[in-house]
């Protein structure tokens, strides 16, 4: 009985890793942690927020405020039009995923690299970009589980919360909604792919990759609006199906390239 | 032919060479003692044979071909520094992972083959970082094991275990030699690195200080004649005189004469000097001290 991986073909070599992968992800509780917050976190926020609202007094400068809380169901998906504000319904939507998706991927390949998993994983593969590919559609499935959940946990928390769902209202449409979330879907590939490039860039040293996620988030996350707006259209959606893909290569030939020339230990 | 090849390679992390110009063979079937002070690039070498880590330069083959080769990969089992599994899995299923990553098709069984090879059968449950130093170093040697392979890179497998461990692990290695498997191991307790290695690479500074077999290094290692008496620093004296070289083993008490024979020297300390001797009898110096003597000459 001997192991299988001489002479095997890429789809093999990559068959091996997605199984290795997939069985990580399901065994390993921060998936389900992140899984059970992306669900609880939009009815936390449609709830907790719907005791908010009406004008409140800034102590600074003694003006009277109205604060902006969810009104709709559909702004915890997002806002029409594309323009980010920094109001509450901006700022605490689905887009805040974005950092809980790039957490998780560095959590996911970092544990790799503190075990010294990939010891045993790197001396009987050369080839890293089994590696590369392989987390990425993991992870990226993982993604999309926690947008699918989000979106259900929004719907949730909007009727505990007794929110609109009319979408006229927010200048949406049915359509338009699910152009939205398959854009944001298949945008979460570019965090993926960075926080990949940044967890095999900081290997053992979770805190960098975590803190070089963050940061190149924070600098996405004016854009996210703009390319994934409420009202999406075709447009939207091949921008994001088409784009996300091409940045995902492009990211991913850079963490092949450093796994390749680094040391793995 | 040989499993690993090695010419002028060498490794440098900024300013340092931890691996320079270093050669070495090793022959397939063989288990390859490799010794070295703390620091001296052991570790090092495992790694960029295992290809953990890149070389500044030379060149590493595995049966002949490139060491990056994906075939010939897919033959090393590994065990460098600490076994490379998940804290809060159980073995076992750190086990599963490692048997998907091999491609393994009969997982289980193959699994339970390997525990029960390093008697680690009934720990399959137990969480990999509630297991004991000893416990986790046989599962590193099971990790190994896994898939048959025919190269395995032991680094400082036996720290840690027990008598028993260690006998196991001796039958283990000396087992899967006599199958063709190659073994390159390195370890600091010597004396059970004799028992099993039939070819030996002593590294110093990065570099290879001397390659050999076992029966090379057998040759190499002088027979002494170790005696006691009651007068032990004239005895030397005398045995100095006479022989050339008499050394007073501190440890045993012993009075170590190279280059004589047991009962002439007996005769010629009791018929020249009178001086009787309690015990005598004749040894070879061990691998800890053939070491600890070439050592000893190159930091001269």
């Amino acid at each position: 009985m001997n192991a299988n991986l001489k002479n095997s073909d890429f789809g093999k070599r990559l068959k091996t890793m997605l199984k290795v992968d997939a069985r990580r992800m399901f065994t390993m509780p921060t998936v389900w942690i992140m899984l059970g917050v992306s669900l609880a976190l939009p009815i936390l926020i449609l709830v907790m927020t719907s005791f908010m609202g009406g004008t409140t007094v800034n102590p600074q400068t003694g003006v009277e405020e109205t604060v902006v809380t969810f009104t709709n169901v559909w702004q915890a998906i997002g806002s029409a039009g594309g323009a980010m504000s920094m109001v509450l319904t901006s700022m605490c939507n689905i887009n805040l995923l974005y950092f809980l998706v790039a957490i998780f991927v560095c959590l996911f390949v970092g544990e790799d690299f503190r075990s010294g998993y990939v010891k045993n994983l790197f001396t009987v593969r050369s080839k890293k970009l089994d590696y590369v590919l392989s987390k990425t559609i993991v992870l990226f499935a993982a993604s999309v589980g926690m947008f699918v959940l989000y979106f259900v946990g929004a719907m949730i928390g909007g009727g505990i919360a007794g929110l609109s769902f009319d979408l006229a209202a927010v200048g949406a449409s049915a359509g338009g909604i699910i152009a939205c979330m398959i854009s944001k879907v298949f945008f979460a590939l570019v965090f993926v792919s960075i926080a990949l490039t940044l967890a095999t860039v900081g290997k053992q040293k979770l805190w960098l990759s975590i803190l070089g996620s963050l940061a190149a988030g924070m600098l996405l996350f004016t854009m996210i609006p703009m390319m994934t707006p409420l009202n999406s259209g075709a447009f939207n959606v091949a921008l994001c199906v088409l784009g996300a893909p091409i940045f995902a290569v492009g990211l991913g030939a850079v963490s092949n390239i450093i796994l390749n020339k680094t040391s793995l230990v | 032919m040989n499993a690993i090849e090695i010419r002028n390679l060498t490794k440098t992390f900024g300013e340092k060479r931890a691996v320079d110009s270093l050669n070495m063979t090793v022959p397939e079937g063989a288990i390859y003692g490799f010794i070295g002070e703390n620091g001296s690039g052991k570790s090092t070498t495992e790694k960029l044979i295992c290809g953990l880590i890149q070389p500044s330069g030379g060149e590493i083959k595995l049966w002949g071909k490139e060491h990056r080769d994906p075939e010939m990969r897919a033959k090393i089992g590994v065990l460098i520094e600490a076994p490379g599994c998940f804290p809060n899995y159980t073995v076992w299923n750190n086990m599963k992972l490692q048997a998907a990553n091999l491609g393994i098709k009969n997982e289980n069984e193959e699994i339970r083959r390997v525990l029960h090879l390093v008697r680690m059968d009934g720990a399959a449950s137990n969480k990999f970082k509630n297991c004991s130093l000893g416990m986790k170093q046989r599962i590193g040697i099971a990790f190994a094991l896994l898939g048959n392979p025919k190269l395995l890179v032991l680094d400082e497998p036996i720290n840690g275990l027990d008598a028993d461990g260690m006998r196991i692990m001796r039958e283990i290695l000396t087992d899967l030699s006599r199958r063709g498997v190659t073994v390159l191991i390195s370890s600091h307790i010597l004396g059970e690195l004799e028992k099993i290695a039939t070819h030996y690479g002593i590294i110093r500074g990065g570099k290879m200080l001397k390659e050999m077999t076992a029966e090379q290094l057998n040759a190499d290692c002088p027979t002494y004649v170790a005696l006691k008496t009651d007068e032990i620093e004239k005895t030397r004296d005398i045995l100095q005189r006479a022989f050339g070289r008499a050394d007073i083993d501190e440890q045993t008490g012993e009075i170590r004469v190279y280059n004589a024979n047991a009962e002439d020297t007996a005769k010629y300390l009791f018929g020249n000097f009178g001086i009787a001797v309690s015990e005598i009898r004749t040894a070879k110096i061990s691998l800890e001290e053939y070491y600890i003597n070439l050592m000893q000459e190159e930091r001269k």
